[in-house]
């Protein structure tokens, strides 16, 4: 009876608490973005997939959080328009195919290019470095390096590996580090959300997501 | 621009429009709704039609601020509202073209075409063929494959119409999908079978044999759609239009077999194609004329509308078929649709007989304010058929044009109008001074520059040889006074032709000129001045010269040629003489499209033909020295058609050289030939200087082979005749890939037809608009004069002749005999390789038998009349 009660009385703070937030998900083409768009709103994982020509959109509920996913194709001639898609949202996440020592110093150019957009200034960043599972892949400590994100002082960074095929993710906040289910990832990012997160405390919010999990 | 769009919108009946005063940056501004959450659907449907209103209105969008707004509409694919979502489809089409990197919506458009929602799919794949440029094309070929075969009509027919618009991008990959609509012409839809057909034709056009099987195929498997048979009646017709010689029979048993079908649309098409055809017999004539008098009693009005038009576009070339249908023309004078009654009547104006013509003029005059400007143009072109059939009826005629010309029309309807006067004039000289004045009286007042400064250059051409030509001087005049620039030029111009020609006029026409000296406008004020100085000078050679007649060279070539004089620096004068001259254009009535749909006529290239192959030619080393090309011959046939190699010459004069062009055709499609050159043996006094062969002769491509000869010193040595073999080495080949099955080939030749030099090769037409004033500017200096008997059987086939062999170019209209005369002067004007002015008198008497003529030439140069004479001797 008192469980009815408290379902109803969720429902109910569910229709008042209803927040939607939005992402943009950029990187390099083959890095694999759409793989986590799929991963993580159907936790699908298909090796076969085509490059995105132009964008996808997804929306994915998470509790009471609502969140637009921007999926924006990584192929050189998209690149100039990630800009465009990444005004104004609550984050903007960047996908590094840890495992391709050959494209990491782009991937490094585009993402400082990217952020030294004023349009973007004080957008938080979510920095993922993919494909965890193979042996050649970079732990975060080398990506962080490699990808020169200390000298990012403007705004919120984190830096994870995380690996879609066994659906498992690290995180690495300079030193600190722990591993997750991504599903479980974005349930704590959403909670914390619908909980007053706010851009200030994002990377506090993380680190708190991680070590309950 | 503002001010014009705005009274333009403010005509409207006020109110009714919402977006009567649509500002682009509003709009533009209102685009940021776009980024907004949620999305208000019905809000942004809104804001979408009025960019789309916008664009239509032509509002010109720049590319940045197009891009920006294209990028927001991007946004709008989060939502699910269905209206929203299919404007967004209408609004990506019409901005591909203007904002930048459209691609972005590739991934979007994909999933909606391929989704569950069908009501998305069929524009999500137009919206997705119109941003997709060629490297794109590749990565939806999958989609657009399975889309083409689709069991929802509406998806497979956009997919097919979306490809038939790829065709022109990218053909080679809409090539790839020819199983993809075979198929798709199977199915049970009658639209997607119609354009399934159309778009395996436009993929297959280029393929002769194809098209034949095609249509072969289709005609025996029955097509469920009446669009789709009247395509393929439409295809068989060009097919058999296209072939010279062979006559399809099966091609035409099937478009006559469609008479029969059960489809009025089928039955119509049928009937047009077949009285449109040029090697229809009058007794196949017969069913469908029979046909389209049928229709011209329907009860519908589209099917007599289409009938009665039929019926008016063959009136000229089958009289007596159409006559045929007179009596049922006659019940359509009275259609209540004007239109079809406007066609009746002209063509029974067409085909009647003097006596009905002034009923019919009087009957069209009642409602000739009710047309429109098309359908008056309709009634025009009757009229100046019916001139010059009834030479003698010019008057009403002129007095039926004249009160059209007072009334209101567009720019269309007056030139026709003035079009027919000036071809009444033209062909009836009884007509000119009536014609004449009624032209000036239209430009008393007349709102179109073109057509003004067309008249006064008739006026300056036509009105020096009336009986009083100062009446003219006050019209021109006139609008020396009154007009804009490019009208007064043309006036003066026209002034000064008549001071060229009449003495008595002179010092008036000076007075006037003198006048315009101090003209504000400098081509206006640079002509008086030109104009002055010559006719002040008083030496009828000059004013011939450069007053009545013009410089007959193509602007093309006189641009590249000062373009060449001016990158070296020379002392030597510009020679206008290097500057080929234009080949006179041949005057003839627009020949009517055979297909009702069929493409459009070409555009009128800007470069001559010769200007082209002076282009080809100067690009080729060995021919570089040659100096500038005289004339080029039209194609000759050296082989039989459907031999083995199909072989045509074009033959290029030079000053002292010859260039033979040899295109040839390799028709086996196992072989393989290489080192093509055509051996010419020498004939009298030529000498062959080089041979440039043609490297690969693959099957069914153009290849070219070149021989120069040099022209013999000896200047009255023109004509002669080579011996033509052409020899090359073959390799058989594959017939599929074109690879040859070895490397080693054997050497063969093929035995072509003669080539002969004629006297007309060395002489370039040349219109002498004033052959009166030239042949005295030549003089009689270096004249000839001789008398022949030539065994003719009428005038007309004489002076066919006499141009034919003599390559020059008729003046004053006197190609053309008097009916019912046995004598006639026959005027010819050109120029002789080297720049040498030729005249040609002709003097033609028809007696029983044969046609006597007193041959009189003038020429600048002492030998060309002799070797002129040659040509008929």
């Amino acid at each position: 009876m008192l469980a009815l009660f408290q379902k109803v009385l969720d429902w109910f703070k569910s229709l008042f608490w209803k927040e939607e937030m939005e992402l943009t998900l950029v990187g390099l083409q083959y890095s694999g973005k759409t793989t986590f768009v799929n991963v993580i709103a159907s936790g699908q994982f298909t090796e076969d997939m085509i490059p995105t020509v132009g964008f996808n959109m997804r929306k994915i509920t998470k509790g009471n959080v609502t969140i637009k996913l921007w999926d924006i194709g990584g192929q050189p001639r998209f690149r100039t328009m990630w800009e465009r898609y990444c005004r104004g949202v609550n984050a903007i996440i960047y996908m590094v195919d840890a495992a391709n020592h050959d494209t990491i110093g782009a991937a490094k150019t585009e993402l400082h290019n990217l952020l030294d957009k004023p349009q973007l200034q004080g957008i938080p960043v979510l920095v993922l470095g993919n494909k965890r599972d193979l042996s050649n892949a970079l732990d975060e400590k080398q990506l962080i390096d490699e990808l020169n994100l200390s000298t990012i002082q403007d705004r919120e960074i984190c830096c994870y590996s995380i690996s879609l095929i066994n659906n498992l993710t690290k995180k690495k906040i300079l030193g600190e580090s722990d591993e997750a289910s991504i599903d479980l990832f974005l349930d704590k990012i959403s909670n914390e959300y619908k909980d007053g997160w706010t851009e200030e405390n994002w990377e506090e919010t993380c680190a708190k997501g991680w070590s309950t999990g | 621009m503002m001010g014009k769009k705005d009274s333009k919108k403010d005509d409207e009946s006020g109110g009714s429009n919402p977006f009567r005063h649509l500002e682009k940056a509003a709009v533009l501004q209102e685009t940021r709704t776009f980024n907004e959450t949620p999305i208000n659907a019905k809000k942004c449907c809104l804001i979408l039609t009025k960019i789309l209103y916008m664009i239509n209105q032509g509002e010109h969008l720049a590319p940045t601020e197009a891009t920006q707004a294209f990028f927001a509409m991007t946004k709008l694919f989060q939502s699910k509202d269905v209206m929203l979502r299919r404007m967004l489809y209408l609004c990506i089409k019409e901005m591909a073209n203007i904002a930048n990197d459209v691609i972005i919506v590739t991934s979007s458009l994909t999933k909606d075409m391929t989704g569950k929602e069908d009501i998305y799919r069929g524009p999500a794949i137009r919206a997705l063929c119109r941003i997709t440029d060629n490297t794109m094309l590749q990565s939806i070929e999958r989609y657009m494959k399975q889309a083409i075969v689709d069991k929802s009509p509406s998806v497979s027919s956009a997919a097919l119409v979306s490809s038939l618009h790829l065709m022109k991008q990218g053909p080679e990959v809409v090539k790839r999908w020819v199983n993809e609509v075979s198929e798709a012409v199977n199915s049970d839809n009658v639209m997607v079978q119609y354009h399934a057909l159309g778009l395996l034709y436009q993929i297959k056009k280029n393929d002769k044999l194809a098209i034949t099987k095609l249509v072969s195929k289709f005609s025996k498997s029955s097509l469920r759609s009446p669009f789709a048979y009247c395509f393929l009646i439409r295809v068989a017709a060009r097919q058999l239009e296209e072939e010279k010689d062979g006559f399809d029979k099966t091609l035409f048993d099937f478009v006559e077999s469609c008479l029969r079908h059960k489809s009025e649309m089928v039955i119509y098409e049928a009937a047009s194609a077949i009285v449109s055809l040029r090697c229809t017999t009058s007794k196949e004539l017969v069913s469908a004329i029979g046909v389209l008098q049928l229709l011209c009693n329907s009860p519908k009005p589209s099917l007599r509308y289409a009938a009665v038009k039929t019926l008016n576009k063959i009136s000229i070339s089958h009289p007596a078929a159409v006559t045929a249908c007179n009596i049922d023309l006659e019940n359509l004078i009275t259609d209540q649709n004007r239109s079809i009654a406007t066609l009746a009547i002209t063509t029974l104006l067409k085909t009647g007989n003097e006596s009905g013509v002034d009923r019919l003029m009087k009957q069209i005059a009642t409602f000739m304010s009710e047309i429109s400007d098309e359908f008056k143009i309709v009634v025009v072109e009757a009229i100046q058929s019916l001139c010059s059939k009834f030479p003698r009826k010019h008057n009403v005629m002129m007095t039926f044009l004249a009160s059209m010309l007072r009334e209101d029309g567009g720019f269309e309807y007056k030139k026709a109008i003035v079009n027919t006067i000036i071809v009444i004039i033209e062909e009836n000289p009884e007509a000119r001074e009536i014609g004449l004045s009624h032209l000036c009286e239209f430009i008393e007042d007349c709102e179109f520059l073109p057509l003004a400064t067309r008249i006064l250059h008739l006026l300056g051409r036509e009105g020096p040889r009336t009986t009083t030509p100062a009446k003219y001087i006050r019209y021109i005049y006139n609008r020396v006074i009154l007009e804009s620039a490019e009208v007064r030029a043309a006036a003066v111009s026209a002034l000064a032709k008549f001071g060229a020609s009449s003495d008595d006029l002179l010092p008036s026409i000076l007075v006037l000129l003198n006048r315009s000296k101090l003209d504000e406008d400098d081509e206006v004020r640079d002509r008086a001045t030109f104009f002055y100085d010559i006719l002040s000078q008083n030496d009828k050679a000059l004013s011939s010269a450069y007053i009545l007649n013009t410089l007959n060279v193509s602007p093309v070539s006189l641009e590249r040629a000062l373009l060449q004089y001016n990158q070296h620096v020379t002392e030597k004068p510009f020679d206008i003489k290097v500057v080929p001259t234009i080949e006179v254009e041949i005057h003839k009535p627009s020949g009517e499209t055979l297909l009702p749909s069929s493409t459009k006529p070409t555009e009128k290239p800007t470069a001559s033909r010769q200007d082209l192959y002076m282009e080809q030619l100067s690009a080729i080393p060995e021919f570089a020295h040659l100096g500038p090309l005289f004339k080029s011959s039209s194609p000759v046939e050296l082989t039989e058609p459907e031999t083995e190699y199909n072989v045509k010459c074009i033959k290029h004069t030079f000053t002292n050289y010859i260039v033979f062009q040899f295109d040839c055709l390799n028709t086996l499609n196992d072989q393989l030939l290489e080192d093509v050159v055509v051996k010419l043996d020498t004939a009298d006094g030529y000498e062959i200087i080089s041979y440039k062969q043609c490297a690969k002769l693959p099957y069914n491509t153009l290849g070219i082979a070149y021989t120069l000869v040099k022209i013999p010193d000896d200047p009255s040595q023109v004509v002669a005749t080579f011996g033509c073999n052409m020899k090359f080495k073959v390799k058989d080949c594959d017939p599929n890939t074109g690879e040859p099955d070895n490397e080693e080939g054997y050497e063969d030749e093929y035995g072509l037809e003669n080539v002969e030099i004629n006297v007309s090769d060395h002489v370039q037409k040349v219109l002498k608009p004033n052959f009166g004033a030239s042949w005295e500017e030549v003089g009689d200096a270096n004249e000839l004069e001789d008398t022949y008997a030539l065994s003719m059987p009428s005038l007309e086939e004489a002076i066919k002749n006499i141009i034919q062999f003599m390559g020059l170019q008729p003046c004053e209209r006197s190609e053309r005999a008097p009916e019912g005369k046995n004598s006639h002067v026959l005027l010819l004007a050109g120029i002789y390789r080297g720049g040498h002015d030729v005249l040609v008198r002709a003097k033609l008497a028809f007696n029983d038998g044969g046609v006597a003529m007193q041959l009189t030439i003038r020429s600048s140069d002492s030998i060309v009349p002799q070797v002129i004479a040659q040509a008929v001797g």
